[in-house]
């Protein structure tokens, strides 16, 4: 897999195997994975303040709708550029930088969140675990390059 | 039969101001945090650089503050590009 930012703007993903398309698919999977709602760990830091409820019911919605948002985009995305054997090209577009980029932390979130990364070393994880790690790093590695050259 | 005095007293004082707090995270990019601070409040780069390292150094930073419908506007923003984010009345 290739990753890189285009002339014009934006990302461009060249996905050349199998693997690559999997490694793709699991950003919505390991962003759903392991029951963490992100509306409510975002707002953590109000848990018990005055007017807690009102946030629960009015805001906390919004939120979940859009991180979900982020995540059906991504999939269509995956869905429209390939059919998970072939070859092909994902485009991420200036306009669509941002939900890739919220998509892919909700990912790098949950996966910190299930297996506590930043509390070991690869050399000492289990193999699930490490390949979490890896798929993590990837994403990181995406992110960077989404901040460096299409949203800044 | 005896009148009636009724009489208004105006007690007009100014709101409490909220603070706008975000919490450090193991996950968001320092370069991201910074980003998301100049476009919500319009910062430069080298403020919002400065906000962002003090939640990376101290575990969490007042970003801004102001009256309570602008801060839950903000914190709404805030946690919207999954930052962890909280307000409190100043003290």
């Amino acid at each position: 897999m290739k990753v890189a930012p285009m002339l014009k703007g934006g990302l461009r993903i060249d996905v050349e195997s199998a693997l690559d398309w999997m490694v793709l698919r699991c950003i919505p999977y390991d962003a759903r994975g392991g029951g963490l709602d992100l509306a409510d760990r975002v707002s953590a830091p109000m848990a018990g303040d005055e007017g807690m409820e009102d946030w629960e019911e009015f805001v906390l919605p919004g939120l979940r709708d859009d991180f979900n948002s982020q995540l059906e985009s991504i999939e269509a995305a995956l869905a429209q550029a390939g059919d998970g054997e072939e070859p092909g090209e994902i485009f991420i577009t200036r306009e669509d930088s941002e939900l890739w980029y919220g998509g892919l932390n909700q990912a790098r979130l949950a996966l910190e969140e299930r297996y506590g990364f930043s509390r070991g070393q690869p050399e000492d994880m289990t193999p699930g675990k490490r390949s979490a790690w890896f798929r993590s790093q990837f994403y990181l590695h995406v992110q960077s390059l989404l901040l460096d050259h299409v949203l800044k | 039969m005896s009148d009636t005095l009724i009489q208004t007293v105006e007690d007009v004082s100014l709101d409490v101001p909220w603070n706008v707090i975000v919490h450090d995270d193991p996950v968001n990019l320092m370069g991201y945090v910074t980003l998301v601070l100049m476009k919500i409040f319009g910062y430069p780069e080298n403020r919002a650089a400065a906000l962002m390292m003090e939640v990376h150094k101290r575990g969490r930073s007042i970003v801004w503050t102001g009256e309570r419908e602008k801060a839950e506007f903000y914190t709404q923003q805030l946690q919207a590009h999954q930052l962890k984010t909280s307000m409190e009345k100043t003290e």
